[in-house]
């Protein structure tokens, strides 16, 4: 018993450093991304990770192949031009779209973000100026005829545990019955000017669209950001600066339409930030809903309509069920017969006998 | 939204709710009682949040996972057990803490899904400490939650006004995912052991050969 409390009082000693650590502002890492040529493609704040794929603003798709800690770049392959959905019917004559409910939620998961020539810091350890974007954006959806489940719960420190509990907002406001989720965020890459843009004459900054390639919902989410990123280089084009796919799940897990905006960097001015979220609002509500403001008759046409991400969802995650319900069979029975037997005789007690006759329990 | 989506959400929480019946159904729980609570972890977690003051709790998410915790520790059989999984459940809540402060702050940076990290923590801790099931449910499970009490203590004291959700994103919480976790965990790593101690030895899952006995249930 003594060895335990010594190594709980040993454990809890490491607390003492660790509070002092996290006052610290560590300086996040910023990498180069270039193409095998050398030739520099984009910025991105955080460790892009093998097996990332970028589709730059022209639509260049890409994927990361190396990555070198050492000179903070990583060098990726060309997988060609990336086909954005078929958006031309944005250019038809919309149709009033029927008595449906439309309804999207806004939360910042990094709640101290800011944008330092404006908010005089970069970060905000109470409330940051990313909530001013994220209530200005949702002003805008309403402007669109869209109910807005706003939340406007912090989520502090900004460390590891930050979407641990941003995961409690996402996971209430998609009860809620939305139709898509939207975590706010702005960047981290201190170049103002790769993210400053003019549309229809106003000066704005891009919104960079990340998607998490860790976790089911993949595929469908990687589509519904390039739904949204079609829409808006037809109607807005230089609004999206681009789109990312990286390793991680940002609680995209949660559910199929769900997208991490990057709402320019924190070395913009917040008004050319504002400026953006009008333009995004109405991006949003062509792609969710077709763009219509009206409350009766037929349906219209919307990018999401046609999202097919969610059967290699569905794939990929009885696959990886599959495989792992294998692995555990094999190494609790050592054979692979006595693992068949085993495996069968669990899916038996999971259907509740329903795909054969249910035998008793395995010794426990 | 398209059909392929609905569907792939019904499969997300069909695979979720059958790993979680599963797992319950290893830590001494009928398998009525195990589809029960799994139930109530799944239909509690859409249920609103209990708030008191700056305090949420999530029924499905935390309430009934504490809930499994306590009778759990009421049927453990010795005291010794019951100690072993309250320091594994606060060393691994001091973990989990650690862990959230020294991991890098973007997930793409971390080898691993941060909500993974967690039960992976408590589900070694258990079999380190006891190869239990049960302290390893224990410890997944009280390990988030401590540790999620212990930042939010923190900003209190920083004068950071925000609230403390424990279980919030219900079944799909980072407390239920941990303690389920654990439990396989603990149960992989004891097999493959079992496994490398014991080369070649056939286990008889034939019920007449090896009955399963009253104590065995408990």
């Amino acid at each position: 018993m003594k060895k335990y409390l010594l190594i709980a009082w040993f454990l809890l000693l490491l607390f003492f450093p660790v509070l002092s650590l996290a006052d610290e502002e560590s300086p996040e890492s910023v990498y180069r991304i270039v193409d095998a040529s050398g030739k520099l493609l984009t910025h991105y704040a955080g460790v892009p990770d093998a097996g990332d794929e970028y589709i730059s603003g022209d639509n260049r798709h890409f994927r990361i192949q190396t990555v070198d800690p050492e000179n903070q770049t990583a060098t990726a392959v060309s997988l060609g031009t990336f086909q954005l959905p078929d958006v031309s019917w944005l250019f038809e004559s919309t149709q009033p779209v029927s008595a449906q409910r439309r309804a999207v939620a806004l939360y910042c998961t990094h709640s101290d973000e800011s944008y330092k020539p404006t908010d005089g810091v970069t970060s905000d350890e109470e409330r940051g100026g990313i909530y001013d974007v994220a209530e200005t954006f949702k002003s805008a959806l309403e402007q669109q005829g869209i109910t807005v489940y706003y939340s406007d719960e912090t989520h502090h420190p900004h460390d590891a545990g930050a979407y641990r509990r941003s995961r409690a907002t996402a996971a209430s406001l998609i009860e809620e019955g939305v139709d898509a989720v939207m975590d706010i965020h702005r960047d981290g890459i201190p170049d103002p000017e790769s993210y400053e843009s003019e549309v229809e004459g106003e000066d704005t900054t891009m919104v960079r669209l990340l998607v998490g390639r860790s976790n089911q919902n993949a595929d469908a989410n990687k589509e519904f950001a390039a739904q949204i990123k079609a829409v808006a280089d037809e109607i807005y084009p230089g609004l999206i600066k681009d789109i990312y796919i990286g390793k991680g799940s940002y609680n995209q897990d949660l559910m199929s339409q769900s997208v991490l905006l990057e709402f320019g960097t924190y070395t913009n001015h917040k008004e050319d930030v504002l400026a953006s979220t009008g333009y995004m609002a109405d991006v949003m509500n062509k792609t969710l809903y077709g763009g219509v403001k009206g409350a009766a008759g037929a349906e219209s046409k919307a990018a999401v309509q046609e999202n097919k991400g969610g059967w290699s969802g569905i794939f990929w995650l009885i696959l990886a069920f599959v495989i792992g319900a294998a692995i555990f069979a094999f190494a609790s029975t050592g054979r692979a017969k006595d693992a068949a037997h085993h495996f069968k005789r669990t899916f038996q007690e999971m259907t509740g006998g329903l795909t054969g006759k249910k035998n008793n329990k395995d010794p426990q | 939204m398209s059909i392929g989506l609905i569907l792939l959400a019904a499969v997300s929480v069909l695979i979720l709710f059958g790993v979680a019946q599963r797992v319950l159904d290893k830590m001494q729980l009928t398998d009525r009682a195990a589809l029960l609570i799994a139930a109530a972890i799944f239909f509690g977690g859409l249920i609103p949040d209990i708030r008191i003051g700056r305090v949420a709790f999530n029924i499905g998410g935390a309430l009934v996972p504490l809930g499994v915790c306590v009778w759990l520790l009421i049927q453990t059989d010795t005291k010794k057990e019951v100690i072993r999984a309250l320091i594994g459940s606060v060393i691994t809540g001091g973990i989990v803490f650690l862990l959230s402060r020294v991991m890098p702050n973007e997930p793409e940076e971390i080898f691993i899904d941060p909500n993974y990290v967690y039960g992976i923590v408590g589900g070694i801790l258990a079999y380190v400490l006891g190869r239990s099931r049960r302290a390893a449910f224990i410890c997944g499970v009280l390990g988030v939650v401590l540790a999620d009490i212990a930042v939010a203590l923190i900003n209190w004291a920083q004068g950071i006004d925000q609230s403390l959700i424990l279980g919030g994103a219900g079944a799909m919480d980072a407390i239920v995912i941990s303690g389920l976790l654990a439990v396989l965990l603990c149960e992989f790593i004891g097999e493959i052991i079992e496994r490398m101690a014991r080369p070649g030895e056939r286990v008889n899952h034939d019920p007449i050969a090896t009955p399963v006995r009253k104590e065995d249930k408990r």
